[in-house]
């Protein structure tokens, strides 16, 4: 029997930070794909080693992403958060009326690549 | 007679010369990390106290696939539920019980001992991702209700969480 097949994915693995069009502003850019039927809603968010939130901005933090979409959305940090920043991360958010019993939240970290 | 024949011969080739276009399609492939749900998972409800997703007492566990096309160069981190997204009036406090284990692995040489070697972090378990391919994770969820009062009627939503994070 065939299941259908949710699936949840970002790149790059390895993000490199660069110089934006501002001073003291780096940039990254990222690209996500959504295959998850259930989930039209994904979190971004920069974090540092131990998952301590590192400040960031980007055009929308929650975004929505219809089945089968592709995105395609920058990341800003403050240059001085350079060495804090380690992952950037993308997480599914649920909708609390799901009418499944066990659901599954996915989450995909990104490492900066070191320059 | 020869410039008729020279002609309608030209024009033969033409619909040929058209239909030989090329169009390219092209892709990239970048390493990456897909985590599929296979399975969102269901509780079944064994006595009225109870909801689990043993097989045996009527639930199926959450089933995910971690795709990986870069060896060594993630961890799957898993954590089974550890209380309701969404549910009726709790009568009292709800316990959770949650394991998480190797389902099925598409390369059983490099992928054989995920199990044996997990670390386990409170309610996570890491798993060292060295190898490409897939492998199948099993969610297993208990909730049990203080005091042995019964669930109430209703649904109930409990969230798992699967994660990916590059090394």
């Amino acid at each position: 029997m065939a299941l259908p097949v949710q699936a949840h994915e970002m790149v790059p693995t390895y993000p490199r930070l660069e110089q934006s069009h501002l001073d003291n502003i780096l940039k990254t850019t990222m690209k996500m794909f959504n295959k998850r039927a259930d989930v039209e809603y994904y979190e971004i968010g920069v974090f540092d080693k131990d998952f301590n939130p590192v400040p960031f901005v980007s055009a929308y933090n929650v975004f929505k992403l219809e089945y089968l979409g592709h995105v395609t959305f920058d990341i800003y940090i403050r240059a001085s958060d350079r060495n804090r920043a380690v992952y950037v991360c993308s997480k599914s958010k649920l909708r609390k009326d799901s009418d499944t019993k066990t659901a599954i939240s996915s989450k995909i970290c990104s490492k900066f690549k070191d320059d | 007679m020869f410039k008729k024949s020279a002609l309608l011969i030209g024009m033969m080739f033409v619909p040929f010369a058209t239909s030989a276009a090329e169009v390219p399609i092209t892709g990239t492939v970048e390493s990456r990390c897909i985590i599929q749900t296979d399975a969102a998972g269901t509780f079944g409800n064994p006595n009225a106290y109870t909801l689990t997703t043993t097989a045996a007492d009527g639930g199926d566990p959450a089933v995910v696939r971690y795709d990986i096309t870069l060896a060594d160069a993630y961890y799957a981190e898993i954590t089974p539920p550890t209380q309701f997204s969404s549910a009726p009036n709790l009568p009292d406090v709800v316990t959770f019980t949650g394991d998480v284990s190797v389902k099925t692995v598409s390369d059983a040489s490099g992928m054989g001992t995920y199990e044996t070697d997990k670390l386990e972090v409170g309610d996570t378990d890491r798993y060292d991702l060295t190898a490409t391919g897939s492998t199948w994770f099993a969610i297993e969820s208990t909730a049990t209700m203080g005091g042995s009062k019964a669930f109430a009627g209703g649904t109930y939503t409990a969230v798992a969480e699967a994660v990916c994070i590059a090394k």
